[in-house]
């Protein structure tokens, strides 16, 4: 166990700012030699800044910065490691088309002259590999590997630069629950070599099992550091938020209907080899919820951009209420009652150059009353802005804001908004809870569930595998671009959806239980 | 038809496609970090001009080469503070580049030459060619590998060269990484900015090289707007070899060769006008290819089925 006042990082009174936002006001972090400690809060609260601070990515604007308890002035990443700090972002720093071995020397070669001694390079990754079970193939390249063994590369990256301190960022966003304690197991046995280790969070569960200590932060601000045993779930929910939090929602009995969505024997490219989508096949009903799990990257992506008419179907049959909507452009499978909650609304969600008003009327701002001929009705559409304002709770309420300046949830707010009162037949919302705040998921939720009473079919993709138990009638589990299994809400579990997942199948262990 | 195409072909392919390739080179390295030099164009005018004048000055063609790589270095130093320092777009400052470096010379050909439009002179102090007397006599060993300029042996020199330090070298690794995911290379400590500038001087001095073989080597005499736009099909090799040095050099082989047999094609009375349109064809129909290429290459990589 640590020794109590080693402390390897100290970080007091730290200041902040970016142009549009106090990112960080008065943060306050220390770290022991040989602990894991938490560092949680909700999107924007400035965990991720914090560590970029302490990383040299950013400079603060004020307070101290110790490691080894020295006063740092002006930290650069190159100092930063060189201090034993190493960090595993949550955006992967893996440069794609080169291989596992370049990636993980980049900075540190080992040299023979000035060219590069790859024996030696390959020697040393070993020894990592050895010590710490990790298996990577270093002679593959990025865009060839699983994320899972993505997350391999970058950790053993830090220990090969020397790193001591181990920063990740939400680093089991990616993984599904059993390569978690597979995860953890390796955390651990990190810890008990003497690394610390920062894990950045907001999965409560996750922080509890994993911590010695828990520091939490809300919008910028250092709420308290406690130690695991005197804390639980709830009192930490409750310092991350401010407030009392429910999200478990009571589901609504679902009353389902005729097939609203079919989908038969699809076929489409993919980024990935193993998103490609290979004959998929399943239909969304009247009034149900149909949530697809899968760890990110297993084609969720590709498969719901071929339905939306984003991607070439290259084989197979998109059919919307009995019309064929097979490749259809985007704004054809829209008047045929398709709806789309975008995964990436800054991609293609919003117009962020544009107002609050002018992204709620976009797919139809040339119709009537918007518009006569040529002109655009100001009125009518500052009036139908204002309504949907109100009815979504969109923050700030002036309906002429750029969408630039809001949060992520006021911002997603927008997009729900503009797709729900579309009014379509199907709803297909692809992460609609990503990089939003609790109270935004709390009502996004509460929307998808009113939409469903509606009697219209809803498409649900969550890379959050809670998030899609929570909400579906039924679960479609994609794996390397198939489903491995359809699950009822009644019979899923994070532990048989978690191994469908992994894509194993679930017959043989049922065989057993029955 | 014999006339065309016979052993000699292959030399005269090699001495047109050398200006192209160093000017090829030079935008290699810099698209390895991700820096579309537009401006090699401008740096290979400029150098030109730079070697005759010096060449005229001293009486030799060793510091005419080496005053050719400073101007080199100066022009893409230009364009690297505009663009690294003070974020103006690199094709921007790529064209700026190209405009000034037309005017100067024209400008420099007048003051310091004393005439306009063309420059010859037995003054001019040529980049000498290697003479090996064993090969006299013998048929075609001696038509493909006597005589050949200095240079254009280095150009083939600088290739290999090049592509050892992008794929062997730390260095390499280094620049390729910038050019790919410049926050990877930041946060493995690597200074992505200083990289970027040596990224850019190398550019120079390749494209220094460019010039001085063009007006001392590939021709003995300055003209105004000589490069005639082998700066940009530099460029389009650079896109056609995708960035690595060995097909790059291909690229510009393709150049060289469409050349010469659209020189020799002229003797059979085809229109002058024709022949001088050809390599310029050849530049769209090779990026097209490059891109079509390219664009299938990743649709068949995507695909399902």
């Amino acid at each position: 166990m640590a020794a109590k006042d080693d402390y390897i990082v100290e970080m007091s009174d730290i200041d902040k700012s970016f142009p549009a936002v106090h990112a960080v006001d008065g943060g306050q972090f220390t770290l022991r030699r040989g602990e894991i400690h938490s560092l949680i809060g909700e999107n924007g609260a400035g965990k991720s800044t914090m560590m970029k601070m302490l990383y040299g990515l950013y400079r603060p604007d004020g307070g101290t910065i110790k490691i080894n308890g020295k006063v740092m002035e002006h930290l650069t990443p190159g100092i930063s490691i060189g201090e034993g700090i190493g960090m595993v972002h949550q955006e992967f720093m893996l440069v794609n088309d080169l291989t596992v071995l370049e990636n993980v020397i980049l900075g540190f070669e080992p040299k023979k002259g000035v060219i590069i001694n790859f024996e030696e390079s390959r020697a040393r990754i070993n020894k990592y590999v050895e010590t710490y079970h990790m298996d990577i193939q270093p002679d593959k390249r990025i865009d060839q590997i699983s994320v899972g063994e993505a997350q391999r590369v970058e950790i053993i990256k830090t220990l090969y630069r020397g790193a001591n301190v181990l920063i990740l960022d939400e680093p089991t966003a990616v993984l599904t629950p059993q390569e978690c304690t597979k995860f953890f197991e390796i955390l651990q046995e990190l810890r008990n070599d003497g690394k610390s280790i920062v894990f950045i969070s907001h999965k409560l569960n996750e922080v509890m099992e994993i911590s010695d200590r828990i520091t939490v932060m809300r919008t910028g601000k250092y709420i308290a550091t406690v130690n695991k045993e005197d804390t639980n779930t709830t009192e930490l929910a409750k310092m991350m938020v401010g407030r009392e939090v429910f999200l478990s929602i009571e589901k609504e009995k679902a009353n389902i209907g005729a097939p609203i969505l079919e989908l038969k024997d699809i076929w489409t490219s993919g980024e990935k080899e193993l998103s490609k989508i290979r004959g998929v096949s399943f239909d969304v009903r009247a009034g149900e919820i149909v949530g697809i799990a899968g760890v990110d990257g297993n084609g969720q992506s590709e498969l719901i951009e071929a339905v939306a008419g984003l991607r070439k179907v290259e084989k197979g049959q998109v059919i919307l209420d009995g019309q064929d909507i097979t490749n259809d452009t985007p704004f054809e499978a829209r008047k045929a009652g398709l709806t789309h909650i975008p995964e990436d609304r800054n991609l293609r969600g919003l117009n962020r150059a544009l107002s609050i008003e002018e992204n709620l009327v976009a797919w139809r701002f040339e119709e009537k009353p918007f518009a006569t001929g040529i002109n655009r009705n100001k009125k009518e559409i500052r009036k139908f802005a204002e309504d949907l304002i109100e009815k979504f709770d969109i923050r700030p309420t002036e309906p002429t804001v750029i969408t630039q300046s809001l949060s992520g949830g006021n911002a997603q707010k927008i997009v729900v908004a503009r797709e729900v009162d579309a009014d379509g037949k199907l709803l297909i919302a692809s992460q609609p809870s990503r990089g939003v705040d609790i109270g935004a998921i709390e009502s996004i939720r509460k929307i998808l569930n009113a939409v469903k009473k509606e009697g219209k079919g809803i498409l649900l993709v969550s890379a959050d595998l809670e998030e899609v138990l929570a909400l579906s009638d039924r679960i479609v589990v994609m794996y390397e671009g198939r489903i491995m299994g359809i699950v009822d809400s009644e019979d899923a579990t994070s532990d048989n959806v978690g191994l469908l997942m992994l894509g194993e199948r679930l017959d043989e262990k049922e065989k057993e239980v029955s | 038809m014999n006339d065309v195409f016979n052993i000699t072909l292959i030399y005269a392919t090699i001495r047109s496609a050398t200006p192209i390739l160093f000017a090829a080179l030079c935008a290699t390295v810099t698209q390895q970090a991700d820096i579309l030099n537009i401006g090699t164009e401008g740096i290979m005018l400029t150098s030109a001009f730079v070697a005759v004048l010096t060449s005229v000055t001293t009486g030799s063609w060793l510091i005419a080469i080496l005053m050719a790589i400073v101007s080199g270095i100066a022009i893409a130093l230009i364009m690297a503070v505009a663009n690294i320092r003070y974020n103006a777009h690199i094709c921007a400052a790529g064209i700026a580049v190209n405009m000034f470096a037309l005017a100067i010379t024209k400008f420099g050909l007048q003051q310091f030459l004393g005439t306009a439009g063309t420059f010859t002179s037995p003054d001019i102090k040529a980049i000498p060619r290697i003479h090996i007397a064993a090969l006299d006599g013998i048929p075609v060993l001696n038509d493909i590998f006597n005589n050949w300029c200095v240079t254009e042996v280095f150009g083939i020199v600088m290739v290999i060269v090049l592509w050892f330090l992008l794929f062997k070298t730390v260095w390499g690794l280094r620049v390729r990484c910038v050019g790919r995911l410049p926050m990877a290379a930041e946060t493995a400590g690597i200074n992505v900015r200083r990289m970027k500038y040596e990224v850019m001087i190398i550019s120079g001095v390749l494209g220094g090289l460019a010039g001085a073989h063009l007006s001392l080597g590939y021709s003995q005499m300055f003209a105004d707007n000589i490069t005639n736009g082998r700066g940009f099909m530099g460029v389009a090799a650079m896109n056609f070899g995708g960035m690595n040095p060995l097909l790059v050099w291909v690229g510009t082989l393709i150049f060289g060769f469409i050349d010469s047999v659209g020189a020799r094609l002229q003797a059979y009375g085809l229109p002058s006008q024709f022949i001088l349109m050809l390599p310029y064809i050849f530049t769209i129909a090779i990026l097209v290819l490059a891109m079509w290429r390219k664009g299938r290459m990743n649709e068949k990589a995507k695909s399902a089925l």
